[in-house]
């Protein structure tokens, strides 16, 4: 049942972050354009291509986490887990190069600082879970037989 | 009857002095046209710091195509504000150029803009913004002087800078977009392709 909870929970704050921050950017895709332009790491040619199409990868993996069925559900989460840790990876990359630039993540006007880096590291935690899931239920009955 | 007709006339008068009103140019509003009209669907307005980095890039890169592109088509109003912020000890300095420059008409101002920006690195050190002007309009530099000496040109700016506080400016660059009657804040440098995907889409 805890696990149960669990699982639902995960799939749940993790859809809501992302069809937050792609609604976001979709609202503002000038400034979602300047939030990419600030972190100097990607061609101007890939801009467009970023601000058109990214916001709705986070809609659809939102979207995916809500109604996948328990087969793909690992999937999502991989993919969920990739796009976060690729978030952290453009993150520190940008502060460890001193760039003054926006997070782009929850408000487009919040400065990339440690702290955003390491918020952004919490939300990986349920998709961790998600990830890792089927081997805490397989440990169950071994733990069951065991005490047998 | 003459109650009617007073009402008549009480109407009228309303209508006559409305559309003055929107005929009058207003004098008053700051900033300068850089291109396009008051009629183009779009308008983008611009605060900007002549001694800011990003301000750099944006109206080296995305700025001038605009007005090439959009702006001599009436497409898109562009309209520059002089927001020099207090961290770079030359920009004040430079927007005065600037409001100077404005006031020997558009095309000088652009002439001395494009300098401004081109050549900020070296003026941004030495602070030999005279040198860069005088490239930039070699014949008008005596009158621009003169200009210089004008109190408006602070006033001017100082007016920008108000105008650019009450619109909750913290950083440069900042623009505002407005299309359809809606407004959007922008904080940071746009590449031209992203800003030229918005307008395509919008204009369709």
């Amino acid at each position: 049942m805890t696990l149960r909870i669990l699982h639902w929970m995960s799939r749940i704050i993790l859809a809501g972050i992302f069809f937050y921050t792609g609604y976001i950017k979709i609202e503002s895709p000038l400034q979602f354009g300047a939030v990419i332009s600030g972190y100097k790491l990607f061609p101007d040619v890939f801009h467009p291509l970023i601000v058109n199409y990214f916001p709705w990868v986070e809609i659809a993996l939102g979207f995916l986490l809500i109604i996948a069925w328990k087969k793909i559900i690992r999937s999502v989460a991989g993919a969920a887990t990739a796009l976060i840790l690729f978030f952290i990876v453009v993150l520190t990359i940008t502060y460890v190069r001193g760039i003054d630039a926006s997070c782009g993540c929850f408000s487009m006007d919040d400065k990339i600082s440690p702290m955003t880096i390491v918020r952004d590291g919490l939300i990986i935690i349920p998709a961790l879970y998600l990830l890792a899931e089927p081997l805490f239920r397989k440990k169950k009955p071994e733990a069951g037989s065991l005490a047998h | 009857m003459l109650r009617r007709l007073k009402s008549i006339m009480f109407f009228a008068a309303c209508c006559a002095a409305c559309t003055l009103m929107a005929q009058a140019p207003d004098n008053e509003a700051p900033g300068q046209i850089l291109g396009g009209s008051a009629k183009s669907p779009i308008k983008i307005e611009v605060f900007s710091d002549f001694q800011c980095p990003a301000c750099r890039e944006l109206y080296l890169t995305t700025i001038t195509k605009v007005l090439k592109e959009y702006s001599s088509k009436d497409k898109v109003c562009v309209i520059y504000h002089e927001f020099p912020l207090a961290m770079h000890p030359h920009s004040r300095e430079a927007a005065r150029y600037s409001e100077a420059a404005s006031r020997l008409g558009q095309q000088k101002l652009l002439l001395v803009m494009k300098v401004l920006f081109s050549e900020q690195a070296q003026w941004g050190q030495d602070g030999s913004l005279e040198a860069s002007v005088s490239k930039a309009l070699p014949e008008d530099f005596q009158s621009l002087k003169k200009l210089m000496q004008d109190p408006g040109i602070n006033a001017a700016i100082d007016k920008e800078v108000q105008l650019g506080q009450l619109k909750d400016i913290a950083s440069t660059p900042t623009m505002f977009i407005s299309y359809s009657g809606k407004q959007q804040k922008v904080t940071g440098m746009v590449s031209y392709l992203v800003m030229k995907d918005y307008i395509d889409k919008r204009l369709k």
